[in-house]
């Protein structure tokens, strides 16, 4: 039996590779939550790891200033865990909490209450700009 | 508020645009609107304070 000639001149179908998932966003959403702008770092955004080093930073500092409340992950109620996790979020500005607020907080007053909010938006910052890292690592975003 | 705005307002710039002088502007323009709603909605709230 005759083999079928072959036609160089056709393109030859290229195989279809299976979508490898990367790491590389997942460490780099992990590294701006570690620190705030270090996953934009990492991607050479230097604009974007300036502003949200500096915005996460700014509230977690001036909360701590106005001596707002610091969540820890022992709480009596889902406020308090709520709290702990956007607190948290702030990444390395939550653990240098001991430090920056040594004395303690002060909710007598309003501006202890404000600190409070200051802090857990701090955490919620950080969180868009690790998911804005993410999404540039990922290739969804230029 | 003013610091919260100023703040929040570098970090949506970051992300919401691209040059240095486009964020800039976002910047400002955000932080000129977070004032002027917050104390807009701080008057609409006084007449049922009293």
């Amino acid at each position: 039996m005759a083999e079928e000639p072959v036609n160089e001149a056709a393109p030859v179908p290229v195989a279809v590779r299976r979508k490898s998932l990367s790491a590389l966003p997942f460490l780099v959403a992990l590294a701006s939550l570690a620190v705030p702008g270090l996953g934009h770092a990492w991607l050479h955004r230097w604009g974007r790891a300036l502003a949200f080093f500096v915005a996460v930073g700014g509230l977690a500092l001036t909360g701590y200033i106005m001596r707002g409340q610091v969540f820890t992950t022992v709480s009596n109620d889902p406020f308090g865990r709520l709290g702990f996790l956007a607190d948290a979020c702030s990444g390395v500005f939550y653990v240098l909490a001991r430090f920056l607020e040594a004395t303690g907080p002060n909710l007598s007053r309003a501006a202890g209450d404000y600190g409070t909010r200051f802090l857990a938006s701090a955490g919620i910052v950080n969180l868009i700009g690790m998911l804005d890292a993410y999404a540039i690592a990922g290739g969804r975003r230029g | 508020m003013v610091i919260f705005a100023l703040l929040v307002s570098i970090a949506l710039a970051g992300i919401g645009r691209h040059t240095a002088a486009q964020r800039i502007k976002y910047a400002v323009w955000s932080f000129v609107l977070f004032l002027a709603i917050g104390i807009g909605l701080a008057w609409l709230m006084y007449p049922f304070s009293r």
